[in-house]
């Protein structure tokens, strides 16, 4: 496996480049890069975890992007259709470039969505968790206690259903979903308690060991009235003292996370190393994101009012973008060893 | 002193959601330029939010409690995922309420968002819209005990009518779940360097066409799922909650610590 931090520096970057650019050959690149990433670390016979396949995703934000913008936006030279402008809500005229400008959007979430599928796909749900930082050690343990939990509850789920199944019970209304779902939430109340005793006599602290001090609620709410007062300046115009609250508020928050993380002992048994692989991806994410901002600084931007036209392409802004495919080469799914 | 901190950073961490939300809606006339941002400081919110709840989760009972419920729930998500039923129809906001309803605010706060957050894990479904379904699921769950002081008033405590309540409750949140993650998309959608509509009067008019026409049905649906839901299952469920809370709530001292 990969180191996890190696996988979020790539996403970092993929994130960045890609929201960077509107222009839709650029955004069409990235997504396949994205793409044949994701079917390369993929293990054999596994399929997309998530929900939607990224294509499938493709097909269903795209089309709702540009007709949502075309809607809401009336700017344009080519008027493809004209709606009555005495209808309600959506009359007026339906242009060309407002679809185009829709579509790049739904393009645009497309190529981060399968940049998040990657991240889905390659990182072990478990050293997500590690992720969670120090502070939030409670809910560290809760997380991980949950998705140890999940699959036996759906066994459990399975169990219930097949002895009442043995009774002759059947499935027609809501309510007679009632005898499954009561044992189920008792036997998981049942086991809560033991899992609380087995914690208890292994020694699990009975005392918070995260220190609730007035001065982390005191920062904390310090940090929340910078980040709220630098979104209303922004609001009202004054963008550069609204971000610089609003960074001096985060950074606030963050500190604060840290120093009570520092507080709260932890040991580590498995090391995850950091090697020649994970130099080379995170290598290779960042030689494309420089690359592509330094040399698509005059081809990344794309706008297609007032008429559209066919957008540029730098050849070295999009090789630039290939860096991101390194992962394919050095991570296999079907190699065991790594 | 502490608790003055803690209903401050509540009303802060309130107020900068609900901006991050309605800031497609505030930002009209002007080009919206900073999704990924939002989403950051929403999630930062989030995390400061987190950080004064999670001080109640101190004992190990509390833990385990906490942990397998979010795993029944996240459980049920999967269920969802994997079969889609009618529409937005989700099975998690029931737990969700009535949890938060009986053992308190906090408790349902982290059992929202970390419904969310351990089945986007289990899912695959981690991405830039998490932080909002995070926030706004554990909203839910904080504010379900609001019901308390009502049916205290009504006098109708593990009546018939709590659980009507109850599922008007769900029917609310249904609708307003909805609502508020569709306005967060909205950001997406619309995008950097988008042209918005020029008066606030006219987004919100947009808003409303686009609320009615895309996601009213599903957002019913999700509703009206929840009150079917709190209704069949909402007075055992509680019988079953309160009948543990008394073997989940008691403390023991050790002699001569």
């Amino acid at each position: 496996m990969l180191h996890a931090a190696a996988w979020f520096a790539w996403l970092i970057a993929a994130l960045i480049a890609v929201s960077t650019t509107r222009n839709p050959l650029y955004l069409t690149l990235a997504t396949a890069v994205f793409m044949a990433t994701a079917h390369a670390i993929r293990r054999p016979g596994e399929t997309y975890a998530a929900p939607l396949a990224p294509g499938r995703f493709a097909l269903y934000v795209i089309p709702l992007a540009a007709i949502i913008n075309a809607l809401l936006s009336r700017v344009g030279d080519t008027v493809v259709l004209a709606i009555p402008s005495t209808w309600p809500l959506i009359g007026g005229p339906i242009t060309a470039e407002a679809l185009v400008y829709g579509a790049l959007n739904g393009l645009l979430l497309t190529a981060l969505f399968t940049a998040f599928t990657v991240l889905n796909l390659a990182v072990p749900v478990r050293d997500l968790i590690r992720f969670i930082p120090r502070a939030f050690y409670p809910v560290a343990v809760v997380a991980s206690i949950a998705v140890t939990f999940a699959p036996v509850t759906l066994r459990q789920m399975q169990q219930i259903r097949e002895a009442q199944a043995i009774r002759g019970h059947r499935m027609r209304r809501l309510r007679d979903w009632l005898p499954l779902f009561m044992p189920l939430l008792t036997g998981g109340l049942e086991r809560a308690l033991q899992l609380a005793e087995a914690m208890a006599s292994r020694g699990f602290a009975s005392e918070s060991r995260t220190a609730r001090s007035t001065r982390a609620q005191a920062v904390s709410v310090l940090g929340l009235l910078g980040i709220l007062g630098g979104g209303l300046l922004i609001a009202w115009q004054q963008v550069f003292w609204g971000a610089l609250l609003i960074v001096t508020g985060s950074a606030a928050i963050v500190g604060m996370l840290w120093l009570t993380g520092r507080s709260i002992p932890h040991t580590t048994y498995r090391r995850a190393s950091w090697g020649f692989r994970e130099w080379l991806v995170t290598g290779g994410a960042l030689f494309a994101i420089a690359g592509f901002l330094f040399w698509g600084s005059t081809t990344r931007a794309y706008n297609p009012y007032p008429a559209i036209t066919w957008p540029a392409f730098g050849t070295l802004a999009g090789t630039a973008l290939l860096g991101f495919s390194l992962p394919a080469l050095v991570v296999r799914g079907d190699d065991d060893s790594l | 002193m502490r608790r003055l901190l803690r209903a401050l950073i509540y009303a802060l961490t309130t107020a900068i959601g609900l901006l991050a939300f309605l800031y497609p809606v505030i930002m009209s006339g002007q080009t919206a330029n900073t999704p990924l941002l939002l989403a950051f400081v929403v999630g930062l919110s989030f995390v400061a939010l987190l950080l004064e709840v999670q001080g109640d989760a101190v004992n190990a009972k509390f833990i385990a409690l906490l942990g397998i419920l979010t795993a029944m729930n996240a459980a049920l998500r999967f269920a969802e995922v994997a079969i889609p039923g009618p529409g937005g129809f989700s099975p998690i906001f029931f737990l969700i309420i009535v949890t938060g309803y009986v053992y308190g605010g906090r408790f349902g706060f982290l059992l929202g968002a970390l419904t969310l957050l351990v089945s986007a894990l289990i899912t695959g479904g981690v991405g830039p819209w998490l932080p909002y379904q995070i926030l706004t699921a554990g909203w839910v769950g904080l504010s379900s005990p609001l019901l308390r002081p009502l049916v205290r008033w009504l006098g109708v405590e593990e009546g018939w009518l709590e659980v009507v309540l109850l599922a008007l409750f769900g029917l609310g949140w249904g609708l307003l779940y909805g609502a508020l993650l569709n306005l967060s998309s909205w950001a997406f959608i619309v995008g950097p360097g988008a042209r918005m509509p020029v008066t606030l009067r006219e987004t919100i008019r947009l808003y409303s066409a686009f609320y009615v026409t895309t996601s009213l049905v599903w957002d019913l649906v999700r509703g009206l799922g929840t009150v079917a839901l709190t209704l069949a299952f909402g007075a055992p469920t509680l019988r079953v909650l309160r009948r543990f809370q008394k073997r989940f709530t008691f403390t023991y001292q050790p002699q001569g610590a």
